[in-house]
């Protein structure tokens, strides 16, 4: 069992001969109208032409319907709390386990013409490099979805009651890609007591109130067959001989053979900080809002960690613009229908 | 929205602002909750279907009623792989189905039933009637382009203008490419598409019962305009008690399913358990009335479990 942290492959061409690329599913956005109520009152009471980035929260939650993936959405409850309302918000939405909150950041420009002219390349690189930091620091191991951390650029025209909007879900580029050794549901990977230990070490985990928004974790699972579930934090106490490590996190994605994006950087933070070559990971989903062993996949990896990223001053590469359509494209929303005043008052007439 | 619905509006909000809210049980008597039983219901919905979760709203439009953490309940990102309206379309084939008149002639809907049913039942005393509400059917079901749609027109200037080559996909080999996602670009409309819904449960201090509220987005995760929302709805209810009006805790317009007969309709459901010897339990009470929704938002595929049997057609 300990062979999973220790194995020399360094990748590339390994076991079983599949060794495919590791590839991930990208996160998709979704954002609630009141988002946009929010901002443009915002922006019209406070910001004025201030254009400095907002730290927002975008909220996401582990897959739990077999056909679609959850997403990140942003809510109004997203952006700062309105001056009137501090207090009572961020208690609020604590603990509820289908918001896991997500740290993110807005860059709202005055003009159409500063929303294209954002270099969008050295945007994502900023953020890529703020996750690198968080890694290379520990912050992460205190807060974990820092690893997930998203950017938001937009253009607000007010007059038109229309926004620009484009995501980014920055990932630190692994070069060469990591490798996929095998995938399979949990349920398949794991025996039938180790499936049934880890079902109910999870419901836990997402029950408590103190953990359910915490979306990456460790597994382990004795050689019993009993499933323990631990923060990043317990890392050094998981290194026993005789148990296996699992490396969890919330996924938001339903398909039946990759993973989705967040492992992405999880894979990074785990070759950067813990210079492991090989994993097997988790990707946990959910069915009727309970842990689902037949959707939640068991995957094994192995990646070896790139060189430039042995200098702590290095600004990896990173990607993670949405796409649109399939298309690298911004997307428009509008609510002049229902924000305009004038076509209200016409409406209500 | 007609006339009529509108002074019933003000008539509720008025009756609303001056009476108290229901605080003696009259749950097994007339099907419809106090506000302290609808709290227990959704505590008992949340614990057991743990997709649902209690949401605070905004700090403005709180009920002083509820508990500030338990304003309404929500599910996000529940599928709809069909459309309601095209299912039964299939269903009942190709009896009785009427071709419904609208001003512009050219998108008319088909409907399955030419006069949508209204059952009446005796026990309706104290529950407002229906038709106060009734909305003009030609209006309501025109098919309306999505927000998105209605705007891209202006736009396609300024978007083609930068859609040049630096905005090509990047090859990332560890990305997943999009084959997925946008498998089918759907020029024909025979393509369902996926859509997905947040559905969120609200108390109504006027019909003492819950109210479901629908809130749409399309396949690429765009808002639906509420009237599209209808395209989910079956038809029998699509043209009458579906509604679209302006949520008590989000912002903006909500397609809802109109309260005037949950009392009504829970109160059958609860005889009929009764005559089966089931005692009925007050904090079940949403898990009844999501089945009962079922019938209204078939396609829709939110969580209730169901820990009774309540047997094939119980309304």
């Amino acid at each position: 069992m300990s062979s999973i942290s220790s194995s020399k492959n360094g990748g590339g061409g390994g076991g079983g001969g599949d060794g495919r690329i590791l590839q991930f599913a990208p996160l998709g956005s979704i954002v609630d109208d009141g988002f946009w109520r929010r901002l443009s009152s915002l922006k019209l009471d406070t910001l004025g032409i201030d254009q400095s980035p907002i730290e927002i929260t975008g909220f996401y939650a582990p897959c739990s319907h077999t056909q679609v993936s959850n997403h990140l959405t942003l809510l109004a409850e997203s952006l700062p709390p309105e001056p009137s309302e501090q207090s009572s918000l961020r208690e609020t939405s604590h603990g509820n386990r289908n918001r896991c909150p997500v740290p993110g950041t807005l860059l709202n420009t005055n003009t159409l013409e500063s929303f294209h002219a954002l270099d969008r390349e050295s945007l994502l690189r900023m953020e890529g490099k703020k996750i690198f930091e968080d890694i290379c620091s520990g912050k992460v191991e205190e807060d974990a979805s820092l690893l997930s951390r998203f950017l938001i650029i937009s253009f607000a025209d007010l007059k038109k009651w229309s926004f620009r909007y484009w995501f980014a879900f920055p990932a630190l580029v692994l070069d060469p890609p990591a490798t996929l050794i095998n995938i399979q549901p949990a349920a398949k990977m794991l025996n039938p007591e180790e499936a049934e230990s880890l079902s109910a070490a999870c419901n836990e985990w997402r029950n408590s109130i103190s953990t359910a928004g915490v979306p990456f974790f460790l597994v382990t699972i004795s050689s019993n067959s009993q499933a323990t579930v631990r923060p990043l934090q317990d890392w050094e106490f998981c290194q026993d001989d005789g148990q296996k490590i699992l490396f969890g996190f919330y996924d938001p994605c339903h398909l039946p053979n990759h993973p989705g994006w967040p492992l992405r950087n999880f894979v990074a933070f785990i070759c950067l900080r813990w210079k492991l070559e090989k994993i097997q990971f988790l990707c946990y989903r959910e069915r009727h809002g309970l842990a689902d062993m037949g959707s939640s996949l068991v995957g094994e990896a192995s990646f070896s960690l790139p060189q430039g990223w042995k200098d702590p001053q290095c600004v990896p590469k990173a990607v993670g613009w949405e796409l649109n359509k399939g298309k690298l494209s911004s997307r428009i929303i509008s609510l002049a229908e229902a924000m305009n005043p004038e076509r209200l008052a016409v409406s209500a007439a | 929205m007609v006339l009529s619905q509108k002074l019933h509006e003000a008539f509720k909000g008025t009756v609303e602002r001056i009476t108290g809210p229901r605080t003696v049980s009259a749950f097994k008597e007339k099907g419809v909750l106090s506000v302290s039983e609808f709290v227990a219901a959704g505590d008992s919905l949340v614990s057991k279907c743990p997709t649902w979760s209690w949401e605070a709203g905004e700090p403005s439009k709180r009920k002083s009623y509820l508990p500030a953490d338990k304003q309404y309940l929500i599910t996000r990102n529940v599928p709809c792989l069909r459309r309601a309206i095209s299912v039964e379309e299939e269903y009942e084939a190709a009896g009785g189905e009427v071709l419904l008149d609208n001003d512009d002639n050219d998108d008319g809907w088909l409907a399955t039933h030419g006069n949508p049913r209204v059952t009446k039942s005796e026990d309706e005393e104290n529950l407002p009637s229906m038709d106060t509400l009734e909305i003009s059917s030609g209006r309501a079901i025109r098919s309306i382009p999505s927000y998105f749609g209605g705007q891209e027109e202006e736009d396609i200037p300024d978007m083609a203008e930068y859609e040049d080559s630096e905005n090509l996909v990047e090859m990332d080999p560890a990305t997943l490419q999009s084959t997925y996602f946008v498998a089918h670009e759907p020029e024909d409309d025979n393509i369902l598409r996926t859509r997905t819904y947040d559905i969120s449960i609200t108390y109504d201090k006027y019909y003492q019962t819950p109210r479901v509220w629908l809130t749409g987005y399309d396949e690429s995760r765009m808002p639906l305009q509420p009237e599209l929302v209808l395209e989910d709805v079956s038809q029998d209810h699509a043209h009458k008690t579906v509604t679209i009006e302006d949520h008590p805790h989000l912002p903006g317009k909500h397609a809802s399913v109109h309260p005037c007969r949950h009392g009504a309709v829970m109160k059958k459901i609860i005889d009929v358990l009764m005559s089966r010897g089931v005692e009925p339990e007050v904090d079940k009470y949403l898990f009844l009335f999501l089945k009962f929704m079922a019938s209204v938002i078939p396609t829709i595929e939110y969580d209730y479990t169901m820990e009774f049997d309540l047997g094939s057609s119980s309304h």
